[in-house]
């Protein structure tokens, strides 16, 4: 198992050039780059979407994925949430502890709606 | 309790998929499994569908029509071109529908998809050169939209006419030249709008009218020729990006409906000319840079920009700043003004939050004991390439952070001390006229000093390691031998290659005498570089 | 040319820290960083240290190795990585540079990290790696390595 050649390490679908130790190098034409934490190692890995919790930006040279904010489980982009963590609730965006005036919590959707 | 679809077509779970039960409902993962069409007996308990990355290259008709609970449905990475209507029928509770990465020509225009409680649509990477004017009349609950990365030649104005509700949308990485006055009126809930990396010239001046909402709007990398005056009329706009454009001026009061901005980004264009007035009354504005605008002659009024951070005003034509620079800016943490034409310096006695000052290659002659008073949070301080030529014993006494000091291509003749201790990269390198020798008692953490002599590094190392001019080779020896030498002569311990626990408190000795052996000074002494002055 | 001096990198896994004798493997600091250092081995990829507001936060003392490989792109120079890792909270950075020629070459144009950041490669980069892979939680010291007496005179 040479230590630079492309090697058995990497069979995912969207993989373009990888090696042993950190996972994929490049991926194919339109998929999301995302740098995966596993115990100590980060490898890299090709995927449509990215993981729950980061966000995908797209351009010329390459797709990566970005986490969101602490607050948020999935988001749109940084500045913008679409599903808060537990104990959070959103609204235009904003994952935020409480609701503003004339709005109440829905607790399963974790949104602040119409009172 | 886990399903696997390994034995005879398990009831609820397709074969090879991998499903998973919370109570009566059932999540359904069919990925990267080389499907060519959609399972047919999946349960209608299902509330969450992955048929990502795999070859299917249609959706036969009702294939989901009796998934009423589904909730989230993901296609992308297969082969689709088209979906009808029909293909999504029954889907009464979808919120998240995923087709990116697909090859999607075009949507359905007769009979559009009914999803009514769709949130969350993707349709990035996929081959759209125009969208349907009813492509959305069944989706308007619709509050995230994904169309980037696509071959849209124009913005759909009449399709987006149908998403009152929309929040946050991409139509980057597509070929749109130009954006129509009123192309979003009727988005007033939209929040994001990610137009970068399209060929946009020019912009109606009323096309973001009806956009009361946006807070985010990236228009970086077009070929915008004219600052975007249209952005006027965007007053919650926090966040602003129009980097790599090709527009020349910025021009008087440019920013004057957009109270709220807390980031600009508009590095990467021929910027030649910004109004005076242009960043006045931006209180949010934490960061404002401008590099190579060459037609400012005068430094920007920024009255009413008080939160300001970090301010860069490079490569232009400054040759003074205001003197009540800091009173405007009292936040001010990094202040970089390098290649001006700068002669004299204002005290910046006020801006007591500043770290970083960069003011190299500008005509500075002298700094008065007031011009860095106070400065307590300064660790980075350039005035190289200046024309300096004396400071004031007291310049430097209240520094007490300091870590970094510039003075090189200079014309000083000495260098108070005072309050440099800190200092652990100092640069003094050109000041022809500087022949004193700064020893390691001034500068007790010095890691880097740059001389204008090579004597003056014979400080921080013994010159005798140096001396036998027999010994010494024509080239000077190389460095990794001339360290052994060094370290060996010095310390006369044994050692052999494997560590060696004894030599646990000799390495603590190291640590001691570091600073012996880990300040560089450069010039490095040598032959043609002796340790004498040859001037005496 | 700056004096570079060379380091001994001590890696011992966490199961095995009560009986285990280290891996000790050889390696040169670059940027005039020589100096101790010690934390938990952590791997992050070529493509990773790219910008300031990237994901990841580590708690407790970790030591960053990165194994560079030529046919990444270089998101920035490698000097502004390493200055990246430190600022993230490494306590020292080791460089893989077995598979990318110039990353030795332009990790010494280097001349002041605030924290050790250490070249290896060949066979020392190679255990290291194949411990890594193994993906157990692992201590590592970095200390200065002495040269012995005798090694450069003509006896």
């Amino acid at each position: 198992k040479s230590i630079s050649g492309v090697s058995s390490g990497c069979q995912q679908g969207g993989c373009l050039t990888c090696s042993d130790y950190n996972g994929c190098l490049s991926c194919k034409p339109r998929f999301f780059m995302h740098l995966k934490r596993i115990g100590m190692k980060q490898i890299g890995v090709c995927m449509t979407s990215c993981p729950p919790g980061f966000y995908g930006t797209r351009s010329p040279e390459r797709n990566t994925c970005t986490k969101c904010r602490s607050e948020c489980d999935s988001c749109f982009d940084k500045n913008f949430c679409t599903r808060c963590r537990a104990g959070f609730y959103l609204h235009l965006g904003k994952c935020q502890e409480s609701c503003p005036d004339s709005m109440v919590h829905n607790d399963t959707q974790r949104e602040c709606v119409l009172s | 309790k886990i399903q696997d679809g390994e034995g005879p077509e398990a009831p609820s779970c397709p074969f090879h998929c991998h499903c998973e039960e919370d109570g009566i409902f059932l999540t359904v993962d069919c990925s990267e499994i080389g499907l060519s069409s959609v399972p047919s007996n999946l349960s209608p308990f299902t509330t969450y569908l992955d048929l990502s990355m795999n070859n299917i290259s249609e959706i036969q008709p009702r294939a989901f029509h009796h998934l009423h609970l589904l909730s989230e449905l993901r296609i992308s990475g297969n082969q689709l071109r088209y979906i009808s209507g029909q293909a999504l029928q029954g889907l009464h509770n979808l919120r998240v529908l995923m087709l990116q990465n697909n090859q999607l020509e075009r949507l359905p225009d007769d009979a559009p998809w009914d999803l009514p409680n769709l949130l969350s649509l993707r349709l990035d990477a996929n081959l759209l050169s125009d969208v349907p004017s009813e492509a959305f009349e069944g989706v308007r609950s619709l509050r995230h939209l994904w169309l980037d990365d696509n071959s849209l030649t124009e913005i759909p104005v009449m399709a987006l006419d149908s998403l009152p509700s929309l929040q946050a949308m991409t139509l980057a990485l597509n070929q749109i030249t130009h954006i129509p006055d009123y192309a979003f009126a009727n988005l007033s809930a939209l929040v994001v709008l990610h137009l970068h990396n399209n060929h946009i010239q020019s912009m109606g001046s009323r096309c973001f009218e009806g956009l009361q909402s946006l807070e985010t709007l990236d228009l970086n990398y077009n070929d915008l020729q004219e600052f975007p005056v249209a952005v006027r009329t965007l007053s919650k706009l926090q966040e602003l990006g129009f980097h790599n454009n090709n527009i020349k001026a910025i021009p008087e009061r440019a920013f004057v409906g957009n109270p709220q901005l807390q980031t600009i980004h508009f590095y990467e264009n021929p910027i030649q000319f910004v109004g005076k007035s242009a960043f006045q009354f931006l209180p949010k504005l934490h960061t404002l840079s401008l590099n190579g605008a060459t037609q400012i002659q005068e430094f920007p009024d920024l009255k009413g920009t008080t939160s300001l951070e970090i301010l860069t005003l490079t490569r232009a034509g400054l040759s003074a700043l205001p003197l009540d620079l800091c009173e405007q800016l009292p936040r001010l943490r990094v202040l970089e003004l390098s290649h001006n034409q700068i002669e004299d310096l204002p005290s910046f006695y006020h801006c007591s939050a500043l770290q970083e000052i960069g003011l190299q290659h500008n005509k500075i002659r002298r700094i008065e004991s007031s011009t860095f008073q106070q400065l307590t949070s300064l660790k980075a301080l350039d005035l190289s390439w200046n024309v300096l030529e004396s400071i004031h014993p007291d310049a430097f006494v209240s520094l007490h952070s300091l870590i970094k000091l510039d003075l090189s291509e200079n014309r000083l003749s000495s260098v108070p001390v005072a309050g440099l201790g800190g200092l652990t990269h100092l640069k003094l390198r050109g000041n022809t006229f500087l022949y004193e020798a700064f020893g390691p008692d001034h500068f007790p953490h010095m890691r880097v000093i740059e001389m204008p002599y090579a004597y003056q590094c014979c400080v921080y190392a013994s010159c005798d390691s140096y001396k036998p001019a027999g010994s010494w080779d024509t080239e000077q020896s190389n460095a990794h031998e001339d360290l052994q030498k060094r370290t060996v002569a010095v310390y006369q311990i044994h050692a052999d290659a494997q560590y060696d626990p004894y030599l646990e408190d000799f390495q603590l000795e190291i640590e001691e005498s570091k600073l012996q052996s880990s300040v560089q000074c450069t010039p490095t002494p040598g032959p043609f570089r002796p340790c004498d002055s040859l001037l005496g | 040319e700056h004096p570079l001096l060379r380091a001994l990198i001590k890696v011992t896994l966490l199961k095995h820290e009560a009986t285990g004798k280290p891996i000790v493997v050889e390696g040169l600091f670059v940027g005039g960083s020589a100096g101790k250092a010690e934390g938990r081995l952590m791997q992050y990829h070529p493509l990773s240290l790219c910008n300031t507001s990237e994901d990841e936060r580590q708690d407790g003392d970790f030591i960053t190795i990165v194994k560079l490989e030529h046919r990444v792109p270089r998101c920035l120079p490698l000097l502004d990585k390493a200055r990246m890792a430190l600022d993230k909270g490494a306590q020292a950075v080791i460089f893989d540079v077995s598979d990318d020629a110039n990353a030795a070459a332009e990790l010494r144009e280097a001349n002041s990290f605030s924290r050790p950041v250490v070249l290896v490669e060949a066979q020392g980069a190679e255990d290291l790696m194949g411990l890594v892979n193994k993906n157990e939680e692992a201590n590592v010291v970095i200390e200065i390595k002495v040269e012995p007496k005798w090694l450069h005179y003509d006896v």
